[in-house]
């Protein structure tokens, strides 16, 4: 067991400083990311401080609680940026034959193909995340105790998973249909305006489908409706917050057997 | 290129683009259909966002729930209609080193440009714009344009949006002569567009020094000035005003763009080949 993990650590050592020393190559690439991502995150930011100044809280949130929900939100994207990149291509690894070589290694294909490219650029994304994240904690007096932060690292890591997962399944359609990557840039889209606020300014129907069809509730809403203690309306079982991770690992799972019954029927590129 | 029009006007040439521009785009019943949905969740996450801000508030700067809702469903119309692709264009054919090619053709290129992306816009307006429409007229209560008077100037309006929109990102695309690979320049001069245009958060809503600041930008011509018209907050005289500073951004870029293009015919590297 132990010598699997160690080898399983190596192999994406390997693969992960050849992934950084790729993305070294282009500096001005590099550049061009510092520039975009805190101001495409700051800026949204900035228009949630505008509306809930000129009108008012957002369903009873206030402006730190929605920064609150926003940072949350962003930190697990940062790291699903970072590690999954990878489930926003199957389109690509489809069409190209890219898992031909994948196969003929004696390793988990999901899992190479995970760990084939570590997108340390993605650290950008964390930047935004931390600060909005760090100051909305501070203004609604997150108390940083051990059980706390145990839960927070469970959330961040559950939401991850969620994110990852259904990216996965959504570029596993390219299995069937040789095209996924414009459904992939629709889940972005979805993430990005639903997995971010809070759930409640939605109307039930649409709740209900971003909680039991498409969980995006559980990245950022849920869990902070118990570290906020805000008003939820729906109540589970044991807290709120343990449910992210929960379903992160169940929607993982699916996920990947999701991804291995596409694998069985790939074919590799044509010619 | 124009096949039986050779000798006659060079205008042909730049239809004959735009035309085949439509028939491509017409041509990826799929990719559109995604796009639609992906434009939908945008327009729903904005409208239901002015919903809870409005809960409980009749009026807030002198636009109500309708017209809010209005303004941000027609922004999103408009934005599935404003795709300026000319700035991935010029970048891709200075990577591919097919600039080349480009400049050895007897049009102008930036006629060429402007054919492919107004084909996609007269494309988009069937295919993005109206499955939109029907939908957001559906299901949410929109405000229209009391006269007629206020129609036209809204469309004369969005065409002038259109071409600052476009000389915008013709400007970014030429810059890749100097720098040879734009990277994502042009998502960063989208999203401060998508600030400061209003499309997102109408700029009467921001604090007083950004608006006076973005008053001399060209940014709130392009989605505020249109919109406004659309919902009446500006009348007829306060239209015709904004519409002049629209026409003077389109001169002014225009200049701009001319100057820049004149120093990079002089810049050009070709790579590859």
């Amino acid at each position: 067991m132990l010598s699997f993990v160690r080898h399983h650590v190596s192999v994406a050592g390997c693969f992960a400083r050849l992934a950084i020393q790729r993305q070294l190559e282009y500096p001005l690439f590099l550049v061009s990311w510092f520039l975009m991502i805190p101001t495409q995150y700051f800026a949204g930011i900035w228009m949630l401080k505008i509306i809930v100044d000129r009108f008012q809280p957002l369903n009873g949130w206030s402006f730190e609680q929605l920064a609150f929900v926003y940072g949350l939100g962003l930190l697990s994207h940062g790291l699903q940026v970072i590690f999954f990149i990878q489930t926003w291509n199957i389109e690509g690894m489809v069409i190209r034959g890219g898992f031909d070589r994948m196969l003929l290694r004696p390793m988990n294909v999901f899992f190479q193909f995970v760990v084939n490219y570590v997108n340390f650029i993605g650290m950008i994304d964390l930047i935004p995340g931390s600060i909005i994240f760090l100051y909305a904690c501070s203004k609604v007096g997150f108390a940083w105790t051990l059980p706390n932060i145990l839960k927070l690292l469970a959330v961040i890591l559950g939401g991850m998973l969620i994110r990852a997962a259904i990216y996965t399944i959504t570029g596993s359609i390219a299995f069937w249909t040789k095209a996924s990557r414009s459904m992939v840039g629709l889940v972005g889209q979805l993430f990005e305006r639903t997995g971010m606020y809070p759930l409640s300014i939605y109307p039930v129907m649409v709740q209900m489908l971003l909680t039991f069809l498409v969980p995006v509730g559980f990245i950022s809403f849920y869990p902070a409706c118990e570290f906020l203690k805000q008003d939820d309306r729906f109540v589970l079982p044991l807290g709120l917050a343990i449910w992210t991770p929960v379903v992160g690992v169940l929607m993982f799972s699916v996920a990947h057997a999701i991804f291995k019954l596409g694998l069985s029927r790939y074919e590799s590129a044509g010619s | 290129m124009p096949d039986k029009n050779c000798g006659g006007a060079a205008l042909s040439a730049y239809l004959y683009i735009a035309k085949m521009r439509i028939l491509t785009s017409l041509a990826y019943r799929f990719e559109v259909f995604v796009s639609v949905g992906s434009n939908l969740v945008l327009m729903l996450a904005t409208v239901f966002l002015w919903k809870a801000a409005y809960k409980g508030v009749d009026v807030v700067n002198g636009l109500n729930e309708n017209q809010m809702i209005t303004y941000a469903i027609v922004s999103v119309l408009l934005s599935s209609l404003f795709q300026c692709d000319v700035q991935n264009i010029i970048n891709n054919r200075i990577r591919e080193g097919e600039i080349a090619i480009d400049f050895m053709r007897p049009v102008n290129l930036f006629g060429c440009y402007l054919g492919e992306d107004a084909g996609s816009a007269v494309s988009s307006l069937v295919n993005r714009m109206l499955p939109l429409l029907v939908i957001s007229l559906l299901f949410f209560r929109m405000v229209t344009p009391s006269h007629a008077v206020s129609w036209v100037l809204f469309m004369v309006s969005c065409v002038f949006s259109f071409g600052i929109l476009w000389l915008l990102s013709a400007l970014i695309g030429l810059t890749a002569f100097w720098v040879m690979e734009l990277g994502n320049m042009g998502i960063v001069k989208d999203t401060i567009v998508r600030i400061f245009s209003g499309s997102l958060v109408p700029l009467w809503f921001f604090p007083e020094g950004v608006q006076n600041v973005s008053r001399y930008l060209p940014f709130q011509y392009t989605y505020q000035t249109p919109l406004g018209i659309f919902i009446g907050r500006l009348d007829t005289a306060q239209a015709l005003q904004a519409m002049l500073v629209q026409g003077i951004w389109i001169g002014v870029l225009l200049l701009l763009l001319h100057w820049v293009w004149s120093r990079a015919r002089k810049n050009v590297l070709v790579q590859g080949g």
